[in-house]
């Protein structure tokens, strides 16, 4: 069996820097962060890490309300996404035959908003009078890619993989393994998540969130650097239109790069720690199904959170593989981490920065630290042709994905 | 509490302008809930939730919500509802 070519014809995304790709990219231009002191988290007993990257949401009300009911912010986001991505792509559901098109959107969970809605309104009496009808859509874990699919039509494969902060890199390499078989024309795939104190708590309560910026918010996120004590959270969603190379090019389609690879796997070591040998692993089988050496690639877009384990062991990996040739910088300076959109969206970025020959900085990154050291470290704006990319996201629970893609006049 | 038809009727109709963003106006008393003003089998789970809140009731299975028809049903059987709970006081 022959594997189809798959190519990223489209992008749209909701970020902490904006409602479009163009807002995120020229917030990062001007390296600006989008983290801020979260007022409403004082109340949590408990909560020490106060701040967060929001995204706006805006416009809400374009959706009609009988589609709009069943979408807590996440959806909302993936919703509009998706369209800037089907925009940009200029490709509609109803230009494929039915079928033709498939949707898959990850996150970490449902709307933990509604969820908590949900609970204040059945406690403490254990009451289920007031639950709506409407809570279980936005709860379930399929939550967005059900309402995307269901608000543009699309009536071909949809699926909602989840797997934390690497769901939205996996979503794609699911998208890609789709049009690759020849089960899709095209595929709208990333991924999507929203803010909440209890989200935000989670990593708190495992000593992975930052607590010691609370008074300077936009120097919290700081992967790699000395000072770094743990990450932020940020919400959003990043949606990109994976298509079948014959069909973009029939319909002369403007194509960002070609998916040459993809892997994801897991660490079988621990749920919370991540693993060098795993994150190498996973490099390494992205790069040989790619047919590439590890000297092709021109940049690297790290997963690095800012968290003290994390980072030291992606640039372990990344140094053990790649050496100190390759630029490596990691956007959670600027937005947080946006979690089950954080590959999405920073895959979204990185193609732009592709098309741009440019690469932009790690923020905030000041002083290296020394268990980072190994590895080239992107510290202000450059401008550099990139040919071929590598662009990581890593998970609790030991899950690891890579995606490799290439601008189609890569020259390798 | 007893209230009256004018007060049972204002606050069925902040129910219909808030939870399903429908235009006063458009809240005339001989209103069809789903053909007038567009709801439908889902929004009515969420009606009933609302008016349960609302007025402090307990009609999630009271068979009589299915004949519900007009804007004014809704508001009449608020009221008949209320008066069966003074009658039980």
């Amino acid at each position: 069996m022959t594997l189809k070519r798959a190519v990223i014809t489209g992008i749209g995304c909701v970020s902490p820097l904006g409602r479009d790709v163009s807002a995120l990219i020229a917030g990062l231009a001007a390296g600006k962060s989008a983290a801020k002191y979260m007022e409403e988290y004082k109340q949590y007993i408990g909560l020490r890490s106060l701040i967060a990257a929001p995204a706006e949401l805006v416009d809400e009300k374009k959706i009609p309300r009988k589609d709009r009911r069943s979408m807590s912010r996440m959806s909302i986001f993936s919703v509009q996404a998706a369209e800037e991505a089907l925009a940009d792509a200029g490709l509609a559901v109803a230009d494929l035959l039915p079928g033709g098109m498939g949707c898959v959107i990850g996150s970490t969970v449902g709307s933990m908003n509604t969820m908590s809605a949900t609970f204040e309104t059945m406690l403490p009496d254990f009451d289920l009078n007031q639950m709506t009808a409407m809570q279980f859509f936005q709860v379930i874990s399929h939550t967005a890619v059900m309402n995307v699919a269901q608000y543009l039509g699309i009536t071909g494969s949809v699926w909602a993989p989840s797997g934390a902060c690497a769901s939205g890199l996996q979503s794609v390499g699911m998208g890609y393994d789709l049009i690759r078989l020849g089960r899709q024309k095209a595929v709208l795939c990333g991924g999507t998540e929203e803010l909440h104190p209890t989200v935000t708590g989670s990593f708190d309560v495992l000593y992975a969130a930052s607590t010691g910026y609370n008074d300077n918010p936009t120097k919290a996120s700081r992967p790699f650097d000395r000072d770094r004590d743990g990450l932020i959270c940020g919400e959003g969603s990043g949606m990109l239109l994976v298509e079948e190379y014959e069909h973009a090019k029939a319909r002369q389609a403007k194509i960002y790069a070609e998916i040459l690879g993809f892997e994801t796997c897991g660490s079988g070591e621990h749920i919370s720690q991540s693993s060098r040998a795993a994150m190498s692993r996973c490099m390494g089988g992205a790069l040989k199904q790619a047919g590439l050496r590890v000297e092709d690639i021109d940049y690297i877009n790290a997963h690095a959170t800012s968290t003290v384990h994390g980072d030291k062991e992606e640039a372990a990996a990344i140094g053990g593989l790649f050496g100190n040739s390759v630029p490596v910088s990691s956007m959670k300076g600027n937005i947080g981490h946006t979690l089950g959109a954080s590959g999405a969206i920073e895959l979204i970025i990185s193609l732009v920065m592709m098309k741009q020959s440019v690469i932009f900085p790690t923020l905030n990154l000041e002083h290296i630290d020394p268990d980072c050291n190994a590895i080239h470290h992107v510290v202000e704006t450059r401008e550099q042709q990139i040919r071929c990319l590598l662009k990581n996201a890593f998970a609790f629970g030991g899950i690891n994905a890579t995606l490799v893609c290439a601008g189609l006049d890569n020259g390798v | 509490m007893k209230m009256t038809k004018a007060e049972v009727t204002a606050i069925t109709n902040k129910v219909f302008v808030e939870s399903f963003e429908l235009d006063e106006k458009d809240l005339t008393p001989e209103a069809l809930v789903f053909d007038d003003l567009g709801l439908d089998s889902l929004d009515t789970v969420d009606l009933v939730v609302a008016l349960q809140q609302k007025f402090s009731v307990k009609i999630r299975d009271d068979e009589r919500v299915r004949s519900i028809r007009t804007l004014d049903d809704v508001v009449e059987f608020i009221l008949t509802i209320q008066q069966e709970m003074a009658a039980d006081q």
